[in-house]
Parts: structure tokens; sequence; C-alpha cells
């Protein structure tokens, strides 16, 4: 795939965005997540979604969540997002408590939801366009995120023209047009065949880094939450609970090779028997 | 379809016409045929004139209504009036109330069993008692075609608007959108194809509702003529009207399948690829316009 780099002296020549964007300045290694105890309770109270989380993540960590389906992995990127929220606990970003959606947290879903009557460009431009007016500069940075994520030639294509995996990369390349230095990511190619999901995966940890965000990823599947992260949070379900933070070694970026090395094996059986054990 | 296929290929080759243009010639060479046998018949007395008056005495029928007579653009001005204004009038009220509606769930919750009723309610079995409120002038007129245009956008925008993606106002939601912004960048687009159903539905109705209305008491208008020579048994002049309403039917309906096919571009692949290449070329002279 064609990774061309985002040219960091014209990102610095642009003016100052709405939306905050740590890239330099701040050391890394800093904590910009903080969740102590961040609970969730549905209906009358009953329906008990996640139960006492807590964690932290560092800037420019990758970070994956992976547990059976109902034990609350949406539910907690949704409390992180600002969609919904907690019923107990606390959950800082950038030393701010989340209460509501925020310019410096993204969030994309498995579906891509684009808007089927705008182009690929058009799409990319909506968040800055809800923000503010838009400029020639956004409109150069949000060709430069499609040709980012391997779409330079499908600017001006419609959805409709586009294939799934097409659709989830503008969907990506959205996200990133938002600015938001906390990426949050729900299954986002949960829907695509396993040839096209791999590929992705490779090109996502490309781009994140590149970009510089703090980075959560659900999925079910162990080797690919592996793969991706720095850390690997475990989940069970009935009532939803962080059962385990496996920390990963591998230096990134990463070949694909590493999945078939002793150690990398030995990471998915400790995830499995957390899982098992359930 | 195999027999058009066989007829059109002597015909094409042996005039060396392109296909589209020897469909052309057969159709006209079937109508023309048609046009003639009736025309023959007529003269030889095998049709009833009273039922079915001859090609030429209708023709002569329309010279007399638009050219020396020409009595009959009036009645034709009085109905497109009567049409477009109830029409507009009609379509924007509903839109506007179902977008109002569409917007507020108390309002909704209010607003629902009047609703059901008034779409119960036969439309046109109200036009007398508007004709007797409103008088028998064309405001009474227009105040029928308003309420026979009236439904289908509203009803049709009303459910375009709350069948918005769940996931997509969530998206909007994640990135700050505020409520305006929500409704004018997404409910609204994403409700376009289905108002554009309900405008064709209302259009399609507008003619038939200002005729009826017409018929039911009316000094003007087509109707109103159409009724005068049917009367006076004046078939000539009656089926010279009748066309004149099946192009007027035509146009209007043609006009707005072009008009939905501009607006609702995203649903055609051939339109979107037109579009899509259109905003390229505007994006690149911008650009080139700024030195880029
Ligand atoms: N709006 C809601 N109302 C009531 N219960 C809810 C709601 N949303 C989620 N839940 C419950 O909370 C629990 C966790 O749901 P959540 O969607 O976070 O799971 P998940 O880990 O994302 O599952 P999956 O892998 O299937 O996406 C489930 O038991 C679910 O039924
Ligand atoms: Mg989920």
């Amino acid at each position: 795939m064609n990774s061309i780099a985002i040219d960091r002296s014209s990102a610095a020549a642009r003016p100052v965005p709405a939306r905050p964007r740590v890239v330099g300045g701040v050391s890394a290694g800093e904590t910009v997540i903080e969740a102590r105890g961040v609970t969730k309770t549905f209906g009358d109270g009953s329906v008990v979604a996640l139960e006492g989380a807590s964690f932290e993540a560092k800037k420019g960590e990758f970070i994956s969540l992976v547990g059976p389906s109902g034990c609350g992995k949406s539910t907690l990127l949704r409390i992180i997002s600002g969609l919904i929220p907690k019923t107990g606990g606390s959950l800082s970003v950038h030393g701010r408590e989340v209460t509501e959606p925020r310019s410096d947290i993204g969030m994309m879903f498995q579906k891509a939801t684009l808007l089927e009557w705008r182009t690929a460009i058009e799409n990319v431009l909506l968040p800055t366009e809800l923000q503010r007016r838009v400029t020639a500069d956004d409109k150069r940075r949000a060709a430069e995120l499609l040709h980012m994520v391997g779409l330079k030639d499908f600017e001006f294509a419609f959805p409709r023209q586009l294939s799934g995996g097409m659709q989830q990369r503008v969907a990506l390349a959205r996200l990133l047009q938002t600015g938001a230095d906390i990426l949050l990511l729900d299954e986002p190619f949960g829907a695509l065949d396993e040839f096209t999901r791999e590929r992705l995966n490779v090109e996502l940890m490309r781009v994140v880094a590149e970009v510089g965000g703090t980075t959560f990823f659900v999925t079910h599947n162990i080797q690919e939450a592996i793969f991706l992260a720095d850390r690997v949070m475990v989940m069970t379900p009935r009532p939803g609970r962080l059962a385990k933070i496996v920390d990963v070694p591998f230096e990134r970026p990463r070949d694909l090779s590493i999945q078939q090395s002793p150690e990398f094996n030995a990471l998915v059986s400790e995830v499995r028997d957390v899982l098992g054990g359930h | 379809m195999s027999v058009a296929n066989d007829l059109a290929v002597p015909v094409g080759t042996g005039l060396g016409l392109s296909p589209a243009r020897a469909r052309l010639a057969r159709n006209l060479a079937i109508f023309g045929t048609i046009v003639v046998l009736w025309e023959a018949a007529s003269r030889l007395g095998l049709i009833d004139p009273l039922f079915l008056p001859a090609p030429s005495a209708i023709v002569a029928a329309f010279v007399s209504l638009y050219v020396t007579v020409g009595n009959a653009w009036y009645h034709l001005g009085i109905t497109l009036v009567e049409v477009f204004a109830g029409f507009f009038a009609g379509s924007a009220l509903g839109i506007g109330l179902a977008i109002l509606v569409g917007l507020n769930a108390t309002l909704r919750r209010f607003m629902k069993p009047y609703i059901i009723v008034l779409e119960a309610t036969p439309r046109i079995a109200v036009g007398p008692i508007i004709i007797a409120a409103l008088g028998f002038g064309w405001t009474s007129k227009i105040a029928i075609v308003m309420l026979v245009c009236f439904f289908a956008p509203f009803v049709n925008t009303l459910s375009g608007m709350l069948s918005v993606n769940e996931d997509a106002r969530e998206m909007f939601r994640s990135l700050g959108a505020s409520k305006w912004q929500v409704f004018r960048k997404l409910m609204l687009p994403d409700a376009m194809p289905m108002i554009m159903a309900g405008l064709r539905l209302a259009m399609a109705s507008a003619l038939s509702g200002a005729l009826v209305a017409e018929f039911i008491s009316a000094n003007e208008g087509m109707g109103v003529l159409l009724k005068r020579y049917t009367s006076t048994l004046n078939m000539d002049a009656t089926f010279a009207c009748l066309l004149t309403l099946t192009a007027l039917g035509f146009l209007i309906f043609r006009s707005m399948e072009l008009i939905d096919e501009r607006l609702v571009f995203w649903r055609s692949d051939a339109r979107a690829a037109a579009v899509g290449r259109r905003r390229a070329n505007a994006f690149r002279s911008a650009a080139i316009a700024r030195g880029a």
C-alpha cells in the first residue's frame, strides 16, 4: 500500500485548528486517560454492563479490548467517548472529566456510516464542517488523509461506488480529520472479510503511529488484539469486568510474521486462559 | 419484444439508420398506420363520431381551440395556475409541518390522532365543502388542490425524517453536531428520496384534483371546457381538450422525474459518477486558482 507520510512542515504551517492536536511538546509516556472504577448500569440498575473498570493509557499507546459478546466493550468505549454517561467511578481524558462528546476524542464504528450524498472527500471534511468554516487547507489535509489510507484516486467517488473496505478507509480518514488524539475504534473492520481486515489492521497500525494517536481498539479476535496492541485489556461478561491487562512486548510497527513466534503464542494462551475461566 | 426486434433489424439495416432512429421510425410508422386506418374507418362510417371522432376532426378542433378561436388558452391557464399554486402551497405546507412534527416528539404524540383521522378521510369528499366555504372561483380550486397535495409530501417527509439511521445520528453526536446541523446535514438529505417520492405522488394527483374540483362547480378551467363540450356533444373539441390534458400530464410527469434524478443523484450510478466528475473539476480549478 502506498504509504505517503504527512508532510510535517505543512502540518505545522496550518492555522491552529479549533480542535486541539497534541502532536509535539508533550513528552511521550504521559498518561492521557485515567479511569477509576468506571461503572455502568442500565435500566433500574439491574443490568450491570460494566463494573469497576480501572486503567490508564499513555500517550501514543495502542490498547486492544477483547472479550466475548456482551462483556461491555462497546459500553466502555462509548463512556470514554462521552456518548453515554457512566453511573459510577471517574474517567478523565487529558486531565478533564469526560461528560459529553469532545473534540479531542474521536470514535469510529463497525459501520462506516458515510453520508451517501457526499463524495469521499466531502465525507472526510464533515467533522471540520461541523466545527467551523472549511478552508483550502482543510481540503488539502483531507486529501492527504485519503491518500494516507490508500484512497488516492477516490476523493470524488460516492460511497455507493466504493467497496466495504474502502468505505471503512474513508471512515478512518474522517476520524483522523477530527484532529482528535484519542481514537476509539469499535470493531472497525468487523464486517469485512478476513483478507481485507488483516491488511487494514496493518495499515491502521501505521496510520495511528503516524498521527501519534492513543488508540482503543475493540475486537473479538485474540490474535488481532495482540498483534496490534501495546497492551490487551481482556474483559469477561456477567457482569462486564476488566479481568486482566496483558502487556505485549513486541516493537511496533510489526510484521505479520511475528504471529508465528512462540512468544506470540504464549500471549495468545495467556489471554485465552483468562477468557476460558468464564 | 423479440417480434419488435425482428421488425427493427430490416428497417435499421435497410435504410442505414442508427438503432435509436430505427426504433423511432418504426414507432412513427405504426402510429401513422393506426391514424390512417382510424381516419378511413371513420370516413366509411364504421365508427360512430359521437363515440370516437375522426383524427382530422380532432385536428380541426385543435386548430379552432388554440389558433382560430383560441378560447382554450384562457382555461388552460386557469387550470395551470390552480395546479401549480395548489401544488406548491400544499406540498410546502405538508413538508414544513412534517419537519416540525419530525423534530418534536411531543408535538408528534399530540398530532398523531388528528393526522390519522385526516388521512382516512377521502380528500375529494371535502371538495364540495371547500367550494361552499370559498365560493366557485379559482381560490376554492387552489384550496382543493392544496388538500390533495398535502398528504403525500407530509407523510413521506415525516417517515423519511424518522427513519434516519441511528448509527449516523450517533456519529453526528460524537462529532459534537448541533441539533440544527443534524437536521440540515443528516436528516434532510437522508429524507430527500422519500420527500421527492411524496412530491411526485402529489404532482400526479394535482391535475386530477384541479379537474375534479372544476367538475364539481366552476366557471372556468379545462374541466369546465371539457364538461361544456361533452354536454353539447361536441366530441371533436372534447377529444382535443382530453389530448391537451394528456400532454400536460405527461410533461408534468417527465419534469418531476428529471427533478428527482437531479436532486437524488446519488441513487443512480450514472448520475453519481457525473456529479463526482463535476465536483472533482470544481475542486481542481479552485486549487489552480489558488495557485497550488
Ligand atoms: N442501551 C442499553 N440498555 C440496556 N442494556 C444495554 C444497553 N446497551 C448495552 N446493554 C447491555 O450491556 C451489556 C454490554 O453491552 P456491550 O454492547 O457493551 O457489549 P459488547 O462487549 O460490546 O458486545 P459485542 O461484542 O457483542 O459488541 C450487554 O449485556 C447489553 O445487553
Ligand atoms: Mg460491541
